[in-house]
């Protein structure tokens, strides 16, 4: 094979979603035993809002939040921090190679308001939740922490609600449907997209560099950045869509992405338990009123704004200007909930247990437990596709027999 | 094999996800039997849901085009 054809079909091409996400399952689990901790996005992002808050001589390192999160040193210093810049390095070599940045702005108003507003309950959530679909979802699952399958169904729950709300008149400025007679000329400009693929590769050699030197000092923190630079490759080049994944079973009765998580999970599931057994602690959370409540309005709130945690992140760095605004939202958000937390976690969250699977069923049975529940869920999205086109077919048929 | 010219065009240029997806699947069944919608979309997100969607739906994905931060798809109803 030569380098075009190479390029074209690996790095230019879109992946196939499904080998990526049990790809982003093999390598979470790495993440785990590598560096103790799980792949997560959103508290990282809370430490952002706290540090611009320290900036505006505010001190919210004395909330009871940031305590439990830690908001010492700079990202820099940071497991989450190194991962999260690795992630916005791949994302954007991965989006400068396909020639896919471009300055996409909103083609309607109310898509802005959509963003901040769902941003801001999605950020809310995901923190009250401890997590959003990465800590206490595709990642908090394999964890083994009960936590993760209340916020796995509430989340449901709330994307449901939320793709009834935006397929609302509101939100569906008209399209039209143009009459043609030739297709629309593209306008590949190859020099552009030579000069893209060059600043891709340059920026994704510069962190690789970087990641590797960090590397040499500093395992850890190194592994994160490098492993930080896989994930965004992969969810940029296969375009992995957390929210899609549940409000298109709702909306067109697409179980792909749904099927390719729960595959991902149960790949990921079975490398954090050899971690464990080898005497890595798991990271479990309270699983109480909090998280239902949190997965609840996280699933709203990701519909609304059309992305969740992870979804903006490569979205942004691809010129969707859309998603800035959906970011700036969940920095609001998660702030928001940082402040309230030292009065809501005494009812909400703290008094309620932190259930480890592997500890209630034992480490055997917790394995056990995760994958049948894993399998349950696989065959609750085949079913709800059965009924979902069954249903459709039905409608057609009387729609056909009414003239 | 020489694909068909579309009769119809989507311009979703600008709208994220999941508009164009509902979109295709609203316009879909206004054309009539054969004919050809041509769907033009910016959010590269639509590289996962329209073509699967359109399939599921019962109808012939006839070419997906990729030019840079513009995706094409043409399809068959």
């Amino acid at each position: 094979m030569d380098w075009l054809s190479f390029k074209q079909q690996y790095l230019v091409r879109f992946w196939a979603p499904v080998p990526a996400v049990i790809a982003a399952g093999v390598l979470s689990a790495y993440y785990f035993g590598l560096t103790g901790t799980f792949w997560a996005v959103t508290g990282e992002f809370t430490r952002w809002g706290g540090h611009l808050l320290q900036l505006a001589g505010f001190h919210p390192e004395t909330w009871g939040y940031f305590k439990i999160i830690h908001l010492e040193g700079s990202p820099l210093d940071r497991v989450d921090g190194v991962m999260i810049l690795g992630m916005f390095a791949g994302c954007l070599a991965a989006a400068l190679w396909a020639n896919n940045v471009k300055l996409r702005l909103p083609r309607h108003r109310i898509r802005i308001l959509q963003a901040v507003l769902g941003g801001m309950i999605a950020g809310f959530g995901a923190r009250l939740a401890m997590g959003c679909n990465l800590a206490a979802f595709f990642t908090g699952i394999p964890q083994f922490s009960l936590h993760a399958w209340y916020f796995a169904l509430a989340t449901a729950a709330g994307t449901w609600v939320g793709a009834r709300v935006v397929m609302l008149p509101l939100f569906r400025p008209p399209v039209r449907l143009e009459p043609v007679t030739g297709a629309h000329p593209l306008s590949a400009d190859q020099g552009r997209a030579a000069r893209r693929f060059r600043l891709g590769m340059l920026v994704f050699l510069a962190f690789l560099g970087w990641a590797i030197s960090r590397f040499l000092q500093s395992p850890t923190l190194g592994m994160a950045a490098l492993l930080g630079l896989g994930f965004g490759l992969i969810v940029e080049r296969a375009q992995i869509c957390f929210t899609s994944a549940f409000r298109d079973l709702w909306l067109t009765g697409r179980t792909q992405m749904a099927k390719a998580i729960i595959l991902g999970m149960a790949v990921s599931a079975v490398g954090t338990y050899s971690y464990t057994q080898l005497g890595v602690a798991p990271k479990i959370f309270w699983a109480g009123p909090g998280v239902v409540l949190g997965g609840v309005l996280f699933g709203f709130g990701i519909v609304l704004a059309g992305g969740c945690e992870t979804g903006w992140m490569y979205r942004a760095v691809e010129g969707q200007v859309h998603y800035w605004f959906v970011g700036i939202g969940n920095i609001i958000g998660a702030t928001v909930l940082a402040y309230l937390w030292d009065d809501l976690a005494p009812v909400l969250v703290t008094p309620f247990q932190k259930v480890n699977l592997l500890t209630v069923f034992g480490p055997q049975g917790g394995l056990i437990a995760t994958l049948v529940l894993l399998a349950l869920a696989l065959l609750a999205v085949l079913a709800w596709e059965r009924r979902f086109f069954a249903a459709k077919a039905l409608q057609g048929q009387m729609v056909k027999e009414v003239p | 094999m020489t694909l068909p010219a579309p009769d119809f065009r989507l311009d979703m240029r600008g709208e994220p996800c999941p508009y164009p997806a509902v979109a295709t699947l609203e316009m879909l069944p206004r054309l009539m039997p054969g004919q050809v919608l041509e769907v033009i979309c910016d959010c590269p997100q639509s590289i996962n849901t329209i073509p699967v969607d359109a399939r599921n739906h019962g109808y012939d994905l006839l070419e997906v085009q990729q030019d840079g931060p513009t995706v094409r798809y043409l399809i068959r109803r």
